[in-house]
C-alpha cells in the first residue's frame, strides 16, 4: 500500500527541513536511518492509527545540507526546535537505526516531549562482542544483503551505475560521516539512557548483519523497564521485511 | 614583469614507488588503501630506498634546482608515508639543490609538529627548503584518523596555525575548532624568513586554487593534463591580484612526465611500459577510495563520475596527445616544454624523470640527458617577446 504523503517544510534554526506527514490521529514521528532510498510505504499500517510526521534529517532526502551539524545533539538540539515549531507537544518516537541514536540521546533529555519510545534496530552503543558494522567500509551498491534477508521486501535494487544514485548515496554518506566517520556511537550513551523514564520498545530482526540484535541486550539492560520484541527472519530493514514488526509498534504504542 | 625565462628552474620529482607487485597484482581493484602490506617485503624496500636516494644525489650534481617528495599512504604508490625522514636523509648527501617537500597532508599532522618538522629541514639545510601543502588524496583519509567530511575546513585552520607559529614570535594562543594551542612556540624556526617558500598542491579544485591565490602561493597541479594545468594557472592569474598579490612566473608549477632519449623513437620503446605501470598498476585504485564521503561537494561527485577515470586507467594515445606524457629528442622536449612555459609564464618546472618501475640505467640516462640536452636549450630560448608564444589550443 501506498501512502499519499504531504510534504511541508520548515525552516529551523536556518535549516531547510522537509516533513512529511500522512494519516489521522496522536502525532508520531518517524526518524528515519543513513539511508533514504528505499520509500516508506512500510510505515502505512501506521498512519491508520497515527498522523505520521517523517521529517528529512539535515543531509538527507528533501532537507538542507547542514555542515554544522557534526553531532548527535545537533540533532536532538534540532528536533526539539521542530517540535516547538510545529507546536507538537508530546509525541510518540520511533527511530531507526541512526535515527534510532538521535531518539535514545533525545529521550535521555526530554523524555517529558515524549508519550512512548521505540528504538528499531538503533545504533549509538559500542557493544564490543557484537560490534556495528562498519558502514563506510560498504560500497553502496553492495550494501543491499546486509540489509535484509528477504531482497524481495525491498523492491527492485537500485542501478549503481546511475548517477543520481551515486550523487545521493555520497550526499548521504557526506551526511553520516559528519557525526560518524570516526565512530557510530557515543561511548557516552550508556550512562544517560537510565533517563530515559517513557515506556520503551525495541524492535530487532533476528539475521540484523548490521547492528546484531545481540546488542539489544545491553539496551535493555540500561533502559529500565523496556521491552524487546525481535522478528525472524529478518535483517536490519526489519520494518520493510516484517509487516507484523509495524503492527507491533502500533500495538504498543495504542495500548 | 617578469617572463619565464628570467628565473627558470627544474626541479625533478620522485615518487618513489614500491615496486616489486605480486604476480597476481592486476586482480585487486586498488593497489592503495587496503592493498596489504603483507606484499612488502624489507630487503627489497631497503634497496629502492638505496636506489632512489643515489637518483636524488646525481640529480643535485647534474644542477638540478630542486628535488622533489611527496607522501601518500598504505601504497605501493610510495615508500615515503613520513616523507620528512627522506627530506632529512637527502640534506647531508646533496649541496645546492633546493629540497622540496610537496609535502606532508597539513591535516595528517598537527599543524605545530609540522611547523617544527620544517623548520628543523630548513635550519639543518641552511635554507634549501620548499614546501607544498596539499589536502592529501581522498585515500589518505581511508588510511588516517581525519574525517573527510571536515577535510577543507580543518586545513584553512591547520594552515591559520602553522603561519602563526612561523609569522610571530611566541609564544602565542590559538583557539580554534580543530586545534588549540595554550603555548604556540615551536623550535627551532625556519632559517628563511618568515618562512620557506609555500605552494599549495592540489588536483585543480577551485577550493585549492582559492587557498594559493588568497596567500599569494604558487601552486601545483598533480595527476591532471596540461590544458588542465593550463587552466588552473589562468585561474591564479586571474584570482591573485583580487587578493593584493602579484602573479609571478615561479607561482605556476607545470608538472610533465618526461622522457629523453637519442630519436623519438627509442624515448617511446624505452619509457612505454613504464608509464603503462604507473597509469596502470601505481595510480589505481577505485572512485571510492579517490572521493571518501565529503572530501568533496556532492555536485563535484557527479562531475568525476560522469568523466573519465583519472586512476588505473591507461590510454597511450591519450596521455601522448593529452601531453601528460613528454618523450623524444632533446630538441622534441625542449621545444614542447618552452612552448607551455611561455603559454602559462612558468618558470618552474616539476619533472618526472623516475617513471613508475623504471630501471635505474633509465633513470640516470633520462635524468642526465634532460640535464645536458634540454635545460640548456630552454635556459637559451628565444624570448617570448622575440618570438610570439604559441598557445595550448592545439593540445588536445
Amino acid at each position: 500500500m501506498s501512502i499519499e504523503w504531504k510534504a511541508e517544510e520548515h525552516t529551523v534554526n536556518g535549516v531547510k527541513t522537509q516533513v512529511l506527514s500522512a494519516g489521522k490521529g496522536e502525532p508520531l514521528m518517524f526518524w528515519h536511518g543513513a539511508g533514504t532510498g528505499g520509500g516508506w510505504d512500510f510505515l502505512a499500517p501506521l498512519t491508520e492509527k497515527f498522523k505520521v510526521y517523517l521529517p528529512y534529517h539535515p543531509g538527507w532526502g528533501g532537507s538542507a545540507d547542514e555542515t554544522s551539524m557534526t553531532t548527535t545533539q545537533d540533532f536532538v538540539m534540532h528536533y526539539l526546535e521542530l517540535l516547538d515549531l510545529m507546536k507538537l507537544g508530546k509525541v510518540d518516537l520511533v527511530g531507526f537505526s541512526m535515527g534510532g541514536w538521535f531518539a535514545s540521546t533525545f529521550a535521555t533529555q526530554h523524555s517529558e516531549r515524549l508519550k512512548k519510545l521505540v528504538l528499531v534496530a538503533p545504533a549509538g552503543l559500542r557493544v564490543k562482542e557484537h560490534p556495528t558494522l562498519d558502514l563506510f567500509k560498504i560500497k553502496p551498491e553492495e550494501i543491499a544483503p546486509y540489509l535484509a534477508e528477504n531482497l524481495a521486501a525491498l523492491g527492485p535494487p537500485p542501478d549503481p551505475t546511475d548517477i543520481d544514485f551515486i550523487v545521493n548515496a555520497y550526499r548521504e554518506q557526506t551526511s553520516l560521516a559528519r557525526i560518524a566517520w570516526e565512530r557510530i556511537y557515543d561511548s557516552k550513551l550508556p550512562k544517560y539512557l537510565h533517563r530515559i523514564t517513557v515506556p520503551t520498545l525495541f524492535v530487532w530482526g533476528k539475521q540484523d548483519r548490521i547492528i546484531p540484535e545481540a546488542q539489544s541486550a545491553t539496551w535493555t539492560k540500561l533502559v529500565k523497564g523496556s521491552k524487546l520484541q525481535t522478528f525472524s527472519p529478518a535483517g536490519h530493514l526489519v520494518l520493510n521485511e516484517k509487516p507484523e514488526a509495524v503492527k507491533a509498534i502500533g500495538e504498543f504504542l495504542a495500548a | 614583469m617578469a617572463t619565464w625565462q628570467d628565473d627558470l628552474q627544474f626541479y625533478t620529482f620522485h615518487f618513489m614507488h614500491y615496486t616489486d607487485l605480486p604476480a597476481d597484482q592486476k586482480k585487486y581493484d586498488s593497489l592503495w588503501v587496503d592493498f596489504s602490506n603483507k606484499n612488502f617485503d624489507a630487503k627489497k624496500g631497503h634497496a629502492l630506498y638505496q636506489r632512489y636516494m643515489a637518483e636524488m644525489v646525481l640529480a643535485d650534481r647534474l644542477g638540478y634546482d630542486g628535488l622533489a617528495l611527496n607522501e601518500h599512504h598504505n601504497t605501493v604508490y610510495s615508500l615515503n608515508p613520513v616523507v620528512t625522514i627522506m627530506a632529512a636523509a637527502l640534506i647531508p648527501q646533496t649541496k645546492n639543490a633546493k629540497i622540496c617537500v610537496f609535502g606532508v597532508p597539513l591535516n595528517l599532522e598537527m599543524p605545530n609538529r609540522l611547523a617544527e618538522a620544517y623548520a628543523m629541514l630548513d635550519v639543518m639545510s641552511n635554507g634549501r627548503l620548499e614546501i607544498a601543502l596539499p589536502l592529501g588524496t581522498g585515500m589518505e583519509y581511508w588510511a588516517n584518523s581525519i574525517n573527510p567530511a571536515v577535510a577543507r575546513a580543518r586545513f584553512r585552520e591547520g594552515l591559520e596555525v602553522l603561519l602563526q607559529a612561523w609569522t610571530q614570535d611566541g609564544p602565542t594562543s590559538y583557539d580554534g575548532e580543530f586545534y588549540s594551542y595554550r603555548y604556540l612556540n615551536p623550535w627551532p624556526k625556519p632559517m628563511q624568513k618568515p618562512h620557506p617558500k609555500i605552494a599549495i598542491v592540489g588536483t585543480g579544485s577551485p577550493e585549492t586554487i582559492q587557498i594559493a591565490a588568497e596567500h599569494g602561493y604558487a601552486y601545483s597541479s598533480v595527476f591532471v593534463p596540461i590544458v588542465a594545468q593550463e587552466k588552473t594557472f589562468a585561474k591564479l592569474r586571474e584570482e591573485m591580484p583580487k587578493y593584493g598579490h602579484e602573479f609571478t612566473p615561479d607561482k605556476a608549477i607545470f608538472n610533465a612526465i618526461v622522457y629523453v632519449a637519442e630519436t623519438d623513437e627509442i624515448a617511446e620503446r624505452e619509457c612505454k611500459e613504464h608509464v603503462q605501470f604507473f597509469f596502470e598498476d601505481a595510480t589505481r585504485t577505485t572512485a571510492r577510495y579517490l572521493s571518501p564521503p565529503g572530501y568533496i561537494s556532492a555536485e563535484q561527485l557527479r562531475m568525476r563520475a560522469a568523466a573519465t577515470a583519472s586512476h588505473g586507467g591507461f590510454d597511450w594515445e591519450a596521455l601522448t596527445q593529452q601531453w601528460r606524457v613528454v618523450f623524444g629528442t632533446p630538441e622534441k622536449v625542449a621545444n614542447t616544454l618552452g612552448k607551455w612555459c611561455e603559454s602559462a609564464n612558468s618558470s618552474r618546472v616539476l619533472v618526472h624523470h623516475h617513471i613508475g618501475d623504471m630501471p635505474h640505467w633509465k633513470v640516470v640516462k633520462n635524468m642526465t640527458l634532460f640535464a645536458e640536452e634540454v635545460i640548456p636549450r630552454l635556459r637559451t630560448r628565444k624570448k617570448a617577446a622575440a618570438a610570439p608564444a604559441p598557445t595550448l589550443q592545439g593540445a588536445k
